[in-house]
C-alpha cells in the first residue's frame, strides 16, 4: 500500500529533513523521528520520513535466514 | 537592441501580416536563420537529387519551454531531423511554423531561435521557409513549433518498425529516461532536485556512424513522448515479434532512477529525445555497439535484449531474480504513485 | 543454511495460500516475476492492501462534487486520478474544468493552501496507517498556521479488522512493512492467538523472498506463527511518535470498502476539535451512496475468493486505459497488475 523510498540525510532543519536517493533531493518531514541524523538512512514515504534504516536488505536476509536453520 | 519597450514583447499585430510581422521575421527568423536557401517569397525552391526522400512532420509543445539542457526550439529541430534520420536519411531541409503567444518576450523568442540554428548547423539541414501566427494571451502556452523535413534516403539501407526478426539484437543509444524526468524536474511540481539534463540531441550524425558501420539494420527509431518502454511495444506489434529484455542491462542514470523511485515511475516509460532504438542481427551488433561508442551521444550505448518468435506482441523481461516478468503495457498519462 | 531461493524451490509440502495485503507488495511481485519461479503448491492471492482499491465510488464522486460544484481545488496522489465514480473519474471531472492536482505529500498541498489564499483546497486522504501520519501533520500545520483555505475529504482505512474479516481467506499474511513501521507488531502477534499466521515483510527482492522462505518454514509445524522479517525498518513498538501524532488528530470510525461492504471501525477521522478541517462538514456534503458496476467482481478479488480472470469484465469491458473496477485503476492493483504482468508466457 506504500511507496516507500530509502534515502539518506543529508542535513536536518526545524523538522525538516533534505533525503538524497542516488541523486534525486528532496525536504520531507523528520517530526515523527527524534534523533535523526546526517548521514542516517530512512523510510521516506508520501514526503513523510517513517522509520530509521538500520541495515542493508542483504545483511538482514542473511540474519533471518540463518535464524531458521534447524526451523521445519 | 530596441529601445522601446513594447517591441520587447510579441503582440497580436506582429502576427497580422503587415509591417509589424516583415519587422519580427527580419529581427528574429531571418537573422538566425539566413542561408542561401531560405525563402523570401511564397516557397523556398529547392534542388532534388535522384533517388528517394523521406518526408516527416512534427508538432512542438513543451512545458516549460526552456529546461535543462535545451529549450523548445532544439527539440522542434531534434525531433524532425531523428525522424528523417531514423528511416536512414540524410536531413536537407526543414520548415518551421510558429505559434506564439501574445506577450511573449523577444529575448526568449531570440534565443529560440539561435537554439534551433544551432542544432540545425550541427545536424547539417537548412531552414528553408518558415510561418509566424501570433495567437491572444492564454490561447497558447508560450509558444508552439511545427517543423516539417525533407531527407535523403541513403541507398542500400531501408528500415522500418516492421522490419525486426528472431534473432535481431535490440540497442538502445544512451540511458533512458532523462527528457521526461527533466521536465518532471522543471515543472516543479514534486518540489524534488536532482542533477538531470535532457538528452535532446540531433541524430543524423549518430545514424550516419551506424550506417557507415553497417548497412544491415532492421529497425532504427526514436524514442520520445511514450519512451523505451512503448517503442518496444510498437515494434513488437508492428513486426508480431517478441522482444525479451534484460532489465539489469538497460541503462538508467542514478539520478533518474532516484526521482523514478521518489514517485513510482518506470523510467523505460519516461520520455526521451536524444535516444534511437536499434534492431539489427547480432552479427552487426558489435559493429555498431563500437561506432556508437565513439559517438557523442551515444557513449554509453548497450545490447538491451534480443528479439524471439516466441510471445508475438510482448515484451518480457528478465529481472534481477533471474524471473521472467512482462514489462507493462504503455498507459496514459504518468501518474506518480505514493500507495 | 539454505538460501530463500533453495526453501522455495525444494519445497513440496502442502498446498500454502499466501495473501499479500500491501499493493506495492502485490506490484513488486508482479515485477519481479516472482510467481513464476513458485512451486505450484504456493499462490500467491492479492488481498485488499490498495487504498485506491479499498475507495469506494461514492468517495470519488464526494471529491468531483467539490470540485465541480464547490470550486474547489483537489489535491490528491496521482493514484486516485483515474479510479471510476459512479458518474466519472477525477480526470473525467478535470476535463470538465475541474481543478485537480497531483501532490507528493499531503504537506504540499498545505503549501499550496498557504500560496493561494483565495482558492479552497481539498486534501484527498486516502491510505492506511503509513499514509496517516503524513495527512495529520498536515492538518496539525494548516491549523498551526490558522490555514483558513485547507481541508481534507477523509477515507483513511486501518488494518487490523481487515484481517480478522479475511481470516481464513489465506493460510498466511504477508504483513505490509511500512504498515507495521507505524504500527509497530503487537497485533500481528495478537492474531496468532486466533489462528492467523503472517510474517512482517520489506519490499526488495531479497525481503520478499526471505519472508516467503520463512513463511514455508514456520509453516512445517502447523502451529499458526508470526515472524517480523523486516526489523531494518519495523521495530516491536512501531513509531511511538507517529502513534501519538494520529491519536491526537484522528479517531477510529467505521469505514466502507470497495467490495467489502462496511467493516466496523476499520477507519480513522478527525476528532471534532479539527472538524473545521473536515471538507465533508466544512462544505455540508450530501450522503452519497456511489454505484459500482454490478458485473464488477473486486470485492471477491480482493478476498481472494475468485482471481481477476474470473471475471467477465477483466481484459475486455475492464482494463488499465478503460478501468471499470478500482482493482484496475491502480498499477498496484491485483487486476491491472493481473492484466499488465500476468498474461505471459503461460499465463
Amino acid at each position: 500500500m506504500c511507496v516507500g523510498l530509502s534515502a539518506r540525510v543529508v542535513s536536518i532543519e526545524d523538522g525538516t529533513a533534505l533525503i538524497d536517493a542516488s541523486g534525486a533531493k528532496r525536504k520531507v518531514s523528520a517530526d515523527l523521528i527524534d534523533d535523526l541524523e546526517p548521514g542516517d538512512y530512512v523510510m521516506v514515504h508520501a514526503g513523510v520520513a517513517i522509520a530509521k534504516i538500520t541495515e542493508t536488505d542483504a545483511d538482514e536476509s542473511r540474519k533471518i535466514m540463518e535464524s531458521l536453520d534447524g526451523i521445519g | 537592441m530596441d529601445n522601446m519597450n513594447k517591441n520587447d514583447f510579441v503582440t497580436l499585430a506582429h502576427g497580422a501580416g503587415g509591417r509589424q510581422t516583415a519587422e519580427l521575421i527580419d529581427r528574429v527568423f531571418k537573422a538566425h536563420f539566413s542561408n542561401p536557401d531560405f525563402t523570401g517569397d511564397d516557397a523556398a525552391v529547392l534542388p532534388v537529387d535522384a533517388g528517394k526522400i523521406a518526408f516527416t512532420t512534427d508538432g512542438f509543445i513543451v512545458s516549460p519551454f526552456e529546461f535543462p539542457g535545451g529549450n523548445i526550439g532544439k527539440l522542434s529541430i531534434c525531433g524532425t531531423v531523428n525522424d528523417l534520420a531514423c528511416m536512414g536519411a540524410k536531413p536537407l531541409y526543414l520548415s518551421c511554423a510558429f505559434v506564439i503567444e501574445e506577450g511573449f518576450p523577444l529575448a526568449k523568442l531570440e534565443e529560440i531561435a539561435a537554439a534551433m540554428k544551432k542544432t540545425a548547423d550541427e545536424a547539417g539541414v537548412r531552414i528553408v521557409a518558415g510561418d509566424t501566427k501570433v495567437a491572444g494571451k492564454g490561447q497558447v502556452d508560450h509558444v508552439f513549433i511545427t517543423t516539417t523535413g525533407v531527407g535523403q534516403l541513403t541507398e542500400g539501407v531501408r528500415t522500418s518498425g516492421a522490419f525486426a526478426k528472431p534473432g535481431d539484437a535490440v540497442i538502445v543509444t544512451g540511458d533512458v529516461g532523462r527528457h521526461g524526468c527533466t521536465i518532471l524536474l522543471a515543472r516543479n511540481e514534486f518540489e524534488i532536485d536532482a542533477d538531470v539534463t535532457s538528452d535532446c540531441a540531433p541524430l543524423w550524425g549518430t545514424v550516419k556512424s551506424m550506417i557507415d558501420a553497417s548497412h544491415d539494420i532492421h529497425v532504427i527509431r526514436d524514442a520520445t513522448r511514450g519512451g523505451v518502454g512503448t517503442v518496444l511495444y510498437e515494434i513488437a506489434d508492428q513486426s508480431k515479434v517478441g522482444i525479451r529484455l534484460n532489465s539489469a542491462d538497460v541503462p538508467v542514470a542514478p539520478e533518474v532512477r532516484g526521482v523514478c523511485g521518489m514517485l513510482g515511475l518506470e523510467p523505460l516509460y519516461l520520455a526521451c529525445e536524444g535516444r534511437l532504438v536499434v534492431f539489427a542481427p547480432k552479427s552487426e551488433a558489435p559493429a555498431i555497439l563500437e561506432a556508437l561508442r565513439k559517438g557523442p551521444y551515444s557513449a554509453n550505448a548497450a545490447v538491451i535484449g534480443e528479439v524471439v518468435a516466441d510471445h508475438p506482441g510482448k515484451v518480457v523481461m528478465t529481472t534481477e531474480i533471474g524471473a521472467q516478468s512482462l514489462l507493462p503495457q504503455p498507459g496514459g498519462e504518468l501518474l506518480p504513485r505514493i500507495c | 543454511m539454505e538460501s530463500a531461493k533453495q526453501i522455495i524451490d525444494s519445497y513440496n509440502g502442502r498446498k500454502l495460500r499466501v495473501m499479500e495485503v500491501c499493493g506495492t507488495h502485490t506490484h513488486e511481485i508482479f515485477r519481479l516475476g516472482i510467481r513464476r519461479i513458485l512451486p505450484p503448491q504456493i499462490e500467491l492471492i492479492s488481498g485488499p492492501g490498495c487504498p485506491v482499491c479499498v475507495t469506494p465510488a461514492g468517495y470519488i464522486d464526494e471529491a468531483v462534487m467539490l470540485a465541480l460544484e464547490h470550486g474547489a481545488v483537489i489535491c490528491t496522489f496521482g493514484d486516485l486520478i483515474r479510479v471510476p465514480g459512479s458518474e466519472m473519474s477525477l480526470a473525467g471531472a478535470r476535463s470538465k474544468g475541474a481543478a485537480v492536482k497531483t501532490v507528493y505529500s499531503p504537506l504540499d498541498a498545505v503549501d499550496f493552501a498557504r500560496e493561494n489564499p483565495d482558492k479552497q483546497v481539498v486534501f484527498l486522504a486516502v491510505g492506511f496507517e503509513t499514509t496517516v501520519p503524513a495527512a495529520c501533520l498536515a492538518v496539525k500545520k494548516a491549523a498551526a498556521e490558522g490555514l483558513a483555505n485547507f481541508s481534507i475529504l477523509g477515507a483513511n482505512k486501518t488494518m487490523p479488522n481487515a484481517y480478522k474479516a479475511l481470516k481464513g481467506s489465506a493460510d498466511a499474511f504477508l504483513y505490509p512493512g511500512h504498515v507495521n513501521a507505524i504500527t509497530g507488531t503487537a497485533v500481528c502477534e495478537g492474531l496468532v492467538k486466533l489462528g492467523v499466521s503472517g510474517v512482517v515483510a520489506g519490499f526488495t527482492a531479497d525481503e520478499i523472498l526471505t519472508a516467503l522462505a520463512v513463511i514455508i518454514r514456520l509453516s512445517a509445524s502447523g502451529e499458526p506463527f508470526f515472524r517480523n522479517c523486516y526489523p531494518r525498518v519495523v521495530r516491536p513498538e512501531g513509531s511511538p511518535a507517529a502513534l501519538k501524532l494520529m491519536d491526537a488528530i484522528m479517531e477510529p470510525c467505521d469505514a466502507e470498502w470497495r467490495g467489502l461492504g462496511v467493516i466496523p471501525m476499520s477507519g480513522l477521522k478527525l476528532r471534532p476539535a479539527f472538524a473545521a478541517y473536515d471538507a465533508r462538514l466544512k462544505f455540508t456534503l450530501p450522503p452519497v451512496a456511489g454505484r459500482s458496476n454490478p458485473a464488477c467482481r473486486c470485492g471477491e478479488v480482493l478476498q481472494g475468493k475468485c482471481k481477476s480472470t474470473d471475471c467477465k469484465l477483466f481484459g475486455t469491458a475492464c482494463t488499465p486505459l478503460h478501468p471499470v473496477g478500482a482493482c484496475m485503476v491502480s498499477n498496484e492493483g491485483a487486476c491491472s497488475a493481473y492484466y499488465q504482468y500476468g498474461d505471459i508466457l503461460n499465463g
